[in-house]
């Protein structure tokens, strides 16, 4: 909704310094290819709109130019962030797991490479100004199975190993993490958010959490790892705990 | 006088302030209109007659000055632009926003969804998003605030009111009050099938601590400080002049001087140092 800059709800893609500073360049090969389709689209206009005598018609369109280009970058970053997705994970499958954080172990590195392929198209969808098509629109391609009149576009999902039901309420600030780092372990677990759950402002949810039909967490609790949330129940607390009558 | 609805605050948990996304999102493209047009009506002017002190043609057939001293609006309208179109934009959203209240007056309580209330405050909220993310968007940090007194809230003098969620109504916030980064203060809640609207009061002179969450039915007593990473639940009062922490507002604390908390570390000290050479020599 209203965040400042610094809370605009991006997905979580961290990136480990070694890795970075050996593959940038795809990260860079990404961006450059992305405004291509918006300089074509931008000649497009001038080529045919600049008519002699009609110069209003040039300048009344130019918001309607602004709002086509925002979305063409958008699209096409998700394009070809998503091309390169397709190539990484035809190299190496992605895997769930315990796995150690150093960059010889492939699942690691893998996974650095998968995030810095997809860090401008989720950068670009959450830095949107308008409220469509935003971080609902742009995870749903990199395999994050999101569910009709779901509200996710306030708080930091993960971009893989997420599958969230119909009908969720994910509240402001939240986090979804399907990766966490412990010391030199590295783990990679599937979150479940199945239909009609809500979650409240500022909750955390850690790797391998399973959040029932129906059941509630409130404001401010974080889940540990590998938690069940019981159907149509209440849960509140650090760590979150069954609220009992 | 009616009778204050109890049922209200038995709530079993607090879930979170938004909006579900309502066709009137297409109130922003109005208004990116209308801010453009602003901007691009005063460009034509602007241009037109710079182009007549030059030439002296006309560039379009509008009413001319060509005065030298346009020559000083330059500098001014290639960053101005800017701000043209992000204040046209806030005031014409304003408009609307005292036209969405003048249909349905924000209210307390709680509303069934698809009922009047529901669909107002849905109408007001996609109507100030867009120029509150452009007042957040553009390098004045006391622009939020004037957005925010323009749709209602009633802010005072010397707030720091940035890095953080509020809600556009219900809401006021004395002078001198200060809130700190990623803090929400929500005056409404999504809970079930039903929205709950209550009104948020923080006084003179209060402190939010970052990383909290106001809920909605807080009063916060003039000089009241709120710690950080903690919550207050609904229809909670903090008393002013303390400081509260827990999850949710459970504990305070007097406000201590420097000099105090100094003497205090200095006394813990001693007592750490006395029991570290009793060790020793056992």
């Amino acid at each position: 909704m209203f965040q400042p800059a610094s809370l605009k709800g991006d997905s979580p893609t961290p990136i480990d310094e070694r890795v970075r500073n050996k593959y940038i360049i795809i990260y860079l090969i990404i961006i450059i290819l992305s405004f291509i389709p918006c300089s074509i689209f931008e000649y497009g206009y001038i080529r045919y709109l600049w008519i002699e005598g009609f110069y209003l018609l040039f300048f009344l369109l130019l918001p309607f130019n602004f709002i086509i280009f925002i979305y063409l970058l958008q699209l096409s970053a998700i394009l070809f962030s998503l091309l390169s997705l397709i190539i990484i994970q035809l190299i190496f499958s992605p895997k769930e797991g315990n796995f150690s954080r150093d960059v010889k172990d492939k699942n690691y590195l893998f996974w650095n490479l998968r995030n810095i392929s997809k860090k401008w198209a989720l950068f670009i969808s959450a830095s949107n100004p308008f409220p469509w098509l935003k971080n609902r629109f742009t995870l749903r391609f990199f395999g994050v199975k999101i569910g009709k009149k779901t509200f996710c576009d306030t708080c930091w999902i993960s971009s893989e190993f997420v599958k969230i039901g119909n009908n969720v309420i994910i509240g402001m600030g939240s986090t979804v993490l399907s990766f966490g780092i412990e010391q030199d372990k590295f783990i990679l677990s599937k979150i479940q958010i199945e239909d009609n759950v809500v979650i409240g402002a500022k909750c955390v949810l850690l790797p391998g959490t399973i959040v029932k039909r129906g059941a509630k967490l409130s404001i401010h609790s974080y889940t540990r790892i590998k938690d069940v949330l019981v159907e149509n129940s209440i849960y509140l607390g650090h760590p979150a705990k069954l609220k009992e009558d | 006088m009616e009778q204050p609805d109890n049922s209200q605050s038995n709530i079993e948990y607090i879930s979170t302030s938004g909006a579900f996304k309502t066709p009137f999102t297409l109130i922003i493209l109005l208004q990116f209109f209308i801010g453009y047009t602003v901007a691009l009506l005063i460009n034509i002017w602007f241009y037109n007659d710079l182009y007549f002190l030059l030439t002296g043609q006309k560039f379009l057939p509008f009413v001319l000055i060509g005065q030298w001293w346009e020559w000083l609006l330059l500098p001014l309208n290639l960053y101005g632009n800017i701000f043209l179109f992000v204040f046209s934009t806030i005031l014409f959203a304003a408009g609307i926003n005292k036209v969405l209240n003048r249909l349905c007056p924000p209210k307390e309580g709680k509303f069934n969804r698809g009922s009047k209330e529901w669909k107002y405050t849905h109408r007001r909220f996609w109507n100030a998003y867009f120029p509150i993310w452009l007042a957040r968007a553009i390098p004045i940090p006391w622009s939020d605030i004037f957005v925010y007194r323009l749709f209602g809230v009633p802010i005072g003098k010397n707030v720091v009111a940035y890095e953080g969620y509020i809600d556009p109504e219900l809401i006021e916030i004395g002078d001198f009050t200060m809130t700190s980064l990623n803090i929400c203060i929500f005056s409404h809640l999504i809970y079930n099938e039903h929205i709950i609207i209550k009104k948020v009061k923080i006084g003179k002179g209060c402190v939010v601590g970052p990383q909290s969450i106001v809920s909605p039915g807080t009063v916060m007593q003039d000089g009241a400080i709120l710690g950080a990473n903690s919550y207050t639940w609904i229809d909670q009062e903090l008393m002013g002049d303390l400081i509260h922490v827990g999850t949710p507002v459970s504990m305070n604390f007097p406000i201590q001087s420097v000099e105090e908390s100094l003497e205090k570390a200095e006394r813990i000290k001693g007592d750490n140092f006395e029991n570290m050479k009793g060790d020793e020599k056992k």
